[in-house]
């Protein structure tokens, strides 16, 4: 067990000097269950290959419209639920990340013995997932989490003496009149004190529970914190007080925060990077002042656009940014914000699902579809209910009025008696570059693949 | 504190945590008092209770097993106010007053036995289900909906007949009947608050799986079963005078099921106060911790709980 004046030790150093948390290709789908005998028929991609890194000392901001997966990458990442792909290492150093990226270009059978042998050490004292004894204990006091809702993340049985003073107990850190004493001076710094040891979380109003949330992520003195929407369920004038106070309590203990938020405003307040999600994936992630000013990412673009002064919230109705977003157990071709992105180009990932969106916003020659035989998202055969309908239908995907990003990537089309074959050229995924240092994208009109346009 | 101010009050540490539980238990004790239904339930309990401990007080226990009805050949279907009898005797000559009072005796064995080994079972089988999850629970759940499938009353009838007539063997089908409930409360109670965060909270900090249950989940999941628990200390004397009734007990048991079935073949003739007293006994104790259920659902729920 390290003490806290060992702890604090390592902690010297400027920020940013280290990363805490790597994250290399995290996925985590849900299995989608149907039927009496419950089987799996799908799965939800909320996380899908997301890489970041989290320095010490500095606050990563995570933002994104509702559903695309931030509060599940959060308890991913502070071990609530494991990962169903890639890994998640803590305090994974630069050189080991170095190796470790080598070993994991390697396909599995290549790997030589030295390789197998570097990989499983690396794995053994920094995988979350394949952590045991003092390397888990080091990994549980040192990564905390407060949650959105104060009112579901303290026991409503237990006093705060006993929710707040429970990490220590649990490390064996003090006992008896210490542990109280130690407990006071946590609510101190949060900004309660010892007149509030012996109540229940629901004598206190939102903003003093999640002050007591935080007070008990403070307890073991942590280096990282997840702090998953910490103020999105409190009033305005408390929200930046807790603010505030993560604020200084990040100066004061060298703290490294996760800030989750869809709040833009918030977001830019805290941060000193953010990263930006659509759909399970990571689609721009920069410096927050480079975000701000120079987003490389039309999405980001979208999200800014929509909060021109910065208070409003992602999820309200964003202008600009048309249509739903698309279901996460299915998600686009290419890039996944093409169904929606305003200056989408032709190899932005155009698949049969979009044609058949089109036609049935566009035109009413949908009704006598009667079944779509897919070979692949890019290649299918629509089959209409007599001739006619399927010769309007090849007229309507030849004329000029397709939209003018997706007719290009109309490889072809050709109607057969009462069927339609649709191909589109088929594109790989998108894939985050580096525009400039620090700043990476995954649309097409900033990265390498402009050339192909 | 800008939010709220709170009154400062000083608490001494070392007994400010036994303090304010006491005094939260003072509240929620207060709370189900103001409802004057649960008190009229809660008197008639406290009555009820205080005749089977006064029991060998109150008469003179029949040798050598108090728990069978005395026999007194020489006053036989007595009326009620006859000397010595206050409520009469039976056909048998025994004193309806004493079956009615060693009967309170025999329902709080009853309905303590099998409540308490219910609620025992159904919690370990429901915890299991739902704390583990996966085969475990698909498994057990099985099994409970194979109990499920049988209606409570018929299946304890058909488990008691199996086993022969007898008043213990009453205890054993209801406790294999009754716990099945239990079990499925309790499961749906920790699959709800095993969603809190605060479990995951607990576990961020690392606490043992065993103790998340046990500090958490348990305690979070457990008043529905108390609530039910207290409905069933009456259901189940109604239940066990029932199996008594069709004859499942033993013969001249002082117990209020058997007291009203053999009374019964006077009623037509007149002879209405063997049975009719032992049934209001039933009655009454059904009702009142029925009364009592409601009280302490209204005041525990937890919707209603943290005003
Ligand atoms: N336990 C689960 N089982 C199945 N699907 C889940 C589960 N948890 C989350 N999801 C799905 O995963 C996706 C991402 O959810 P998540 O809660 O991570 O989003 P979020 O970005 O935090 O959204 P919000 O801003 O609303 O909090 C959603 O589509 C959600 O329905
Ligand atoms: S790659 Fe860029 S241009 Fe293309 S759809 Fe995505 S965000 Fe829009
Ligand atoms: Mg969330």
């Amino acid at each position: 067990m390290t003490s806290v004046r060992a702890q604090s030790l390592e902690r010297e150093g400027s920020v940013g000097d280290r990363p805490v948390m790597t994250l290399i290709d995290v996925e985590k789908h849900f299995p989608i269950k149907d039927g009496v005998l419950q089987k799996v028929v799908g799965h939800v991609k909320a996380v899908d290959g997301v890489s970041l890194e989290i320095r010490r000392g500095e606050t990563l901001g995570l933002v994104g419209e509702s559903g695309c997966g931030k509060t599940t990458l959060g308890r991913c990442i502070s071990g609530i639920t494991a990962p169903t792909g890639g890994g998640i290492y803590f305090r994974l150093s630069d050189v080991d990340r170095a190796a470790l990226e080598d070993i994991l270009a390697t396909p599995g059978k290549e790997r030589t013995p030295e390789q197998r042998k570097r990989m499983e050490r690396i794995e053994s004292r920094h995988l979350i997932t394949a952590l045991t004894g003092d390397a888990w204990r080091a990994y549980r006091r040192n990564c905390q989490v407060v949650f959105q809702d104060a009112f579901s993340s303290l026991n409503p049985r237990q006093l705060v003496k006993d929710i707040v003073g429970r990490p220590l107990r649990i490390h064996k850190e003090a006992s008896g009149a210490e542990l109280t004493e130690r407990v006071v001076s946590l609510l101190e710094s949060v900004g309660m004190g010892r007149q509030h040891l012996f109540r229940y979380p629901h004598q206190f109003s939102g903003g003093q529970r999640q002050r007591i949330s935080i007070a008990r992520a403070l307890a073991l003195d942590p280096e990282f914190i997840v702090l998953d929407e910490p103020t999105s369920a409190l009033d305005v004038s408390v929200q930046a007080q807790i603010l505030n106070l993560l604020h200084e309590l990040q100066r004061d203990r060298g703290l490294t925060y996760l800030f989750i938020s869809h709040d833009l405003g918030v977001v830019k307040l805290m941060s000193d990077r953010i990263a930006v999600m659509y759909l399970g994936e990571v689609v721009e992630q920069g410096t927050a002042t480079e975000l701000f000013e120079r987003p490389r990412h039309p999405y980001t673009e979208a999200l800014l656009a929509a909060n021109p002064d910065l208070d409003a919230d992602v999820d309200k109705e964003i202008e600009g940014l048309e249509g739903t977003v698309p279901d996460p157990a299915n998600p686009p071709e290419g890039c996944r914000f093409h169904t929606r992105c305003p200056v989408a180009t032709p190899i932005c990932g155009w698949e049969v699902d979009d044609a058949v969106t089109w036609l049935s916003v566009e035109t009413n020659l949908l009704d006598a579809m009667t079944a779509v035989e897919r070979r692949s998202n890019f290649d299918a055969t629509l089959a209409f209910a007599d001739d006619g309908s399927a010769e309007a239908v090849g007229k309507a995907m030849t004329a000029g009025s397709v939209p003018p990003a997706m007719a290009p990537a109309l490889e072809s089309v050709s109607v057969d008696g009462s069927k339609v074959l649709l191909r589109f050229l088929p594109v790989p995924p998108v894939e985050l570059e580096e525009v400039e240092p620090g700043h990476v994208t995954s649309c097409v009109l900033h990265t390498s693949r402009r050339r192909e346009l | 504190m800008a939010d709220v101010a709170q009154p400062r009050t000083v608490i001494p540490p070392a007994t400010g945590a036994l303090t304010v539980r006491l005094r939260r238990l003072g509240e929620v004790t207060v709370q189900t008092l103001r409802n004057p239904v649960t008190v009229i339930g809660l008197v008639i309990i406290v009555l009820m209770f205080a005749m089977a401990l006064l029991a060998p007080v109150l008469t003179t226990p029949n040798e050598p097993n108090p728990y069978q009805m005395p026999r007194d050949w020489t006053a036989l279907n007595e009326p009620p106010g006859t000397p010595g009898h206050p409520l009469g005797t039976t056909a048998h000559g025994g004193d309806v007053l004493y079956g009615v009072i060693w009967g309170s005796r025999t329902s709080l064995w009853l309905s303590l036995i099998v409540v308490a080994v219910t609620v025992t079972i159904g919690t370990v089988v429901g915890s299991l289900a739902g704390f583990i999850g996966g085969k475990v629970d698909e498994i057990l759940m099985r099994v409970v909906d194979v109990f499920l499938a049988i209606p409570e009353l018929i299946f304890a009838l058909a488990i008691a007949a199996v086993l022969g007539p007898s008043f213990s063997n009453i205890i054993l089908a209801l406790a294999i009947v009754y716990w099945v409930k239990y079990a499925r409360i309790i499961r749906g109670q920790i699959i709800h608050v095993k969603q809190n965060e605060y479990v995951d909270s607990a576990r961020v900090i690392g606490d043992t799986k065993f103790r998340i249950y046990l500090k958490d989940v348990l305690p979070n999941s457990i008043t529905p079963v108390m609530v039910q628990a207290t409905m069933d200390m009456g259901a189940i004397v109604l239940v066990g005078a029932t199996l008594s009734f069709i004859g499942l007990s033993e013969a001249g048991l002082a117990e209020w099921g058997v007291l009203v079935s053999e009374g019964q073949v006077g009623i037509s003739t007149g002879r209405w106060w063997a049975s009719t007293f032992p049934g209001l006994m039933i009655f009454l104790w059904a009702l009142a911790f029925n009364l009592v259920g409601d009280g302490l659902r209204d005041v525990l729920d937890p919707r209603t709980e943290s005003r």
